[in-house]
């Protein structure tokens, strides 16, 4: 207790972590607790109107749409982490393993792909999954018939377009998990007689945690605030937070609605992220034993 | 050439890592420094403006003889709604502007509201004098208790747009189609705001532009609620639109009318036209959509500003703000018509524009707007 009163006191300590502490509470606290504020207004005539009251959380309460809505954004989000984690885990494991030789190339190549704007990768795909589009052309092919899929502007032409926005993130938090993973490790599983799988599922997998919880956080996070993929592969038919949120702003000028919405969207992202995190951090009884 | 090569090597081994970091900030430093400093940037302006508009009114063929005849700068805010525009002023940045291009109702509610200062038709008489009839002064749209709050610049009507290709233009004389399974997954709503709910509306019997009352609003949400079982999409994007209407996979768009038809038309795609379906039990179907141009009060109060209004509505000027990349829209000045050619005019759909105007409510400030927009958000929840 002593020593880390003393720590705190430290001008050295207090120096380094200032500029931090001062960018964090100007550019996020400071907005963040405005924001809440503006919940606390309501509007007229397109005017904000600084009354102080508990309108728009009653009408945010007593709305179940806004609620659907903000359920339909966890759910979507929660597919995506998966489907996200079990196509960067895969591929992620080959660059360290199989495709070593050619690992630059191939993550130069997803950088490349990270690195064109969202906006175009986003568009593109209406080539690719619309009726007349590259996939069905391609099906139609095969012998499957003319448009044979049909999903775009559907839900899962949204999670198309959000895992394939999204899925590098995991991509390269497990790629460095999995990179730095002692590979006597792994050897010494084998020389115990461990078998590939076995090796995978009781060394590999645990100590590449990290950069899977990493990207699974970062998937979740990003894919709450989806605005493009749901409007433009969606068709705007199955709105997730963000178009609701940018309605209440932009086309009802309803900013304290606006604001709350961004409340209750952050609050939940922050409690699925608590819970998931109690989940994965419980304590295992090994664990709780070796406490013990 | 040896003593040349010789340097050379001097200057790449002088030339380190740490030389060229520093070089390179003291070069931005010396930028950032001139910038704060104000060192001569080339030529200054007499006068600058801040113009806030949609797309369209900022091409350079419009603003630069302007700022070389009047020796003065435009910075252009772009905006992409309305309503956002309104807001943005509302928050304060009306102190910031000296003019505006919006809806017509928006520009109407930015007189009483502070933000536009009144005009006096008489100011602009010459320019009146140019418009067609159904724009003379006084404009009713634009008027507050007898004053203008704006000119009228563009305009249009909002009807089914249809691919004569696959569908006759007598199948659209009403919204029917809209709630016919004939065309499930075929219908696309142009996510513009308002602009889909309003001729959803006047399709079940409600005129939104009047107050209504709970049993309105329910009709409200019933004509939306069967609408959608047929919407493929809700589109904000208007190239996704306008794919969609070409290759057939939308049978029409609602909400959009003439502003999404007339470049497709003007690139040769006539057969894609808009159209305002008949009256139905005795209200117009069609919805008249105008864009008009007002001077903010910002406390200046420019008169170059009051130039620019004069400016934007005159005939030529009209003509470049009619055909645009984007899109392509009729102007009120009737001087304009003499200078499209007969493609532009074919483009605009001239030859109907008075058939449209006669069967359509004119676009003005609807008092249940937010409940409609809000019973929007809700139905589309629900599916």
């Amino acid at each position: 207790m002593k020593s880390q009163s003393k720590t705190w006191n430290d001008p050295v300590l207090v120096a380094a972590v200032a500029p931090l502490a001062i960018v964090m509470l100007v550019f996020f606290l400071v907005p963040l607790a405005m924001t809440a504020l503006l919940t606390f207004q309501t509007t007229q005539y397109y005017r904000l109107q600084w009354t102080w009251d508990l309108t728009i959380w009653t009408e945010i309460f007593s709305k179940p749409h806004y609620w659907t809505i903000m359920l339909r954004t966890v759910g979507m989000a929660l597919i995506c982490v998966v489907i996200s984690i079990l196509i960067a885990f895969p591929t992620a494991y080959a660059l360290t393993t199989r495709l070593k030789t050619y690992s630059a190339q191939i993550q130069i190549l997803i950088i490349f792909a990270f690195l064109t704007d969202a906006v175009l990768k986003t568009f593109g795909w209406i080539l690719v999954l619309d009726r007349q589009g590259v996939a069905n052309w391609l099906l139609s092919y095969l012998g499957l018939g003319p448009e044979a899929m049909d999903i775009l502007f559907t839900p899962t032409g949204t999670m198309i377009g959000m895992v394939y926005n999204l899925a590098v993130y995991p991509m390269f938090t497990i790629y460095l998990s999995l990179a730095r993973i002692d590979r006597d490790l792994v050897l010494a599983s084998y020389d115990a007689g461990a078998s590939r799988i076995r090796t995978f599922f009781e060394v590999t997998l645990p100590l590449s945690r990290p950069g899977l919880y990493s990207g699974a956080v970062l998937v979740f996070v990003l894919s709450l605030g989806a605005f493009l993929e749901p409007k433009v592969l969606g068709g705007g038919t199955s709105p997730l937070a963000s178009e609701l949120i940018r309605q209440s702003f932009e086309t009802r000028v309803n900013w304290p609605l606006g604001a709350a919405l961004t409340i209750v969207l952050i609050v939940i992202g922050a409690l699925t992220l608590a819970l998931a995190a109690a989940f994965v951090f419980r304590r295992t009884p090994a664990a709780r034993r070796e406490l013990a | 050439m040896k003593k040349g090569t010789a340097e050379m090597n001097k200057l790449a081994n002088d030339m380190n890592r740490r030389s060229v970091l520093k070089g390179m900030g003291g070069m931005g430093l010396a930028a950032a420094g001139a910038a704060f400093l104000g060192m001569p940037r080339g030529a200054q302006a007499a006068e600058s403006l801040n113009y806030m508009c949609w797309e369209g009114y900022n091409a350079p063929s419009i603003l630069d003889p302007f700022q070389a005849a009047n020796d003065a700068t435009i910075a252009i805010d772009l905006i992409t709604d309305s309503a956002g525009g309104f807001a943005k002023l509302a928050a304060g940045a009306s102190r910031d502007f000296d003019l505006v291009s919006s809806d017509s109702p928006w520009i109407q509610r930015m007189g009483p509201a502070g933000f536009c200062r009144f005009l006096d038709d008489a100011d602009f008489a010459e320019q009146y004098a140019d418009f067609y009839p159904q724009f003379a002064a006084p404009f009713g749209p634009l008027q507050f208790e007898g004053k203008a709050t704006g000119l009228p610049t563009r305009w249009g009507w909002v009807g089914p747009t249809v691919n004569t290709k696959f569908d006759t233009l007598e199948a659209w004389s009403s919204y029917a189609p809209v709630f016919d399974s004939a065309y499930k997954d075929k219908i696309c709503l142009l996510d513009w705001g308002d602009w889909p709910i309003m001729p959803l509306a006047l399709y079940a019997g409600v005129n939104p532009y009047e107050e209504l009352d709970e049993a309105a609003l329910g009709e409200v949400r019933k004509v939306l609620r069967a609408a959608f079982k047929n919407t493929r999409a809700i589109v904000g994007d208007l190239a996704i639109a306008q794919k969609g209407l070409l290759d057939g996979s939308f049978r029409a768009l609602i909400g959009g009318g003439t502003y999404c038809t007339s470049s497709l038309r003007l690139k040769g795609h006539d057969y894609i036209q808009s159209i305002v379906p008949e009256p139905k039990d005795g209200l117009k179907q069609g919805i008249i959509w105008m864009e008009a141009t007002g001077l903010i009060d910002n406390g200046r109060n420019s008169a170059i500003a009051a130039d620019f209004l004069k400016y934007i509505v005159s005939p030529e000027v009209a003509k470049q703000l009619a055909i645009t990349e984007a899109t392509c829209n009729l102007v009120p000045n009737s001087k304009a018509e003499a200078l499209f050619s007969e493609e532009e005019k074919k483009a605009l759909q001239m030859d109907y524009m008075w058939t449209a105007w006669e069967n359509s409510q004119f676009h003005t400030v609807a008092p249940n707007i937010d409940d409609m927009l809000a019973i929007w958000q809700e139905e589309l929840a629900a599916r």
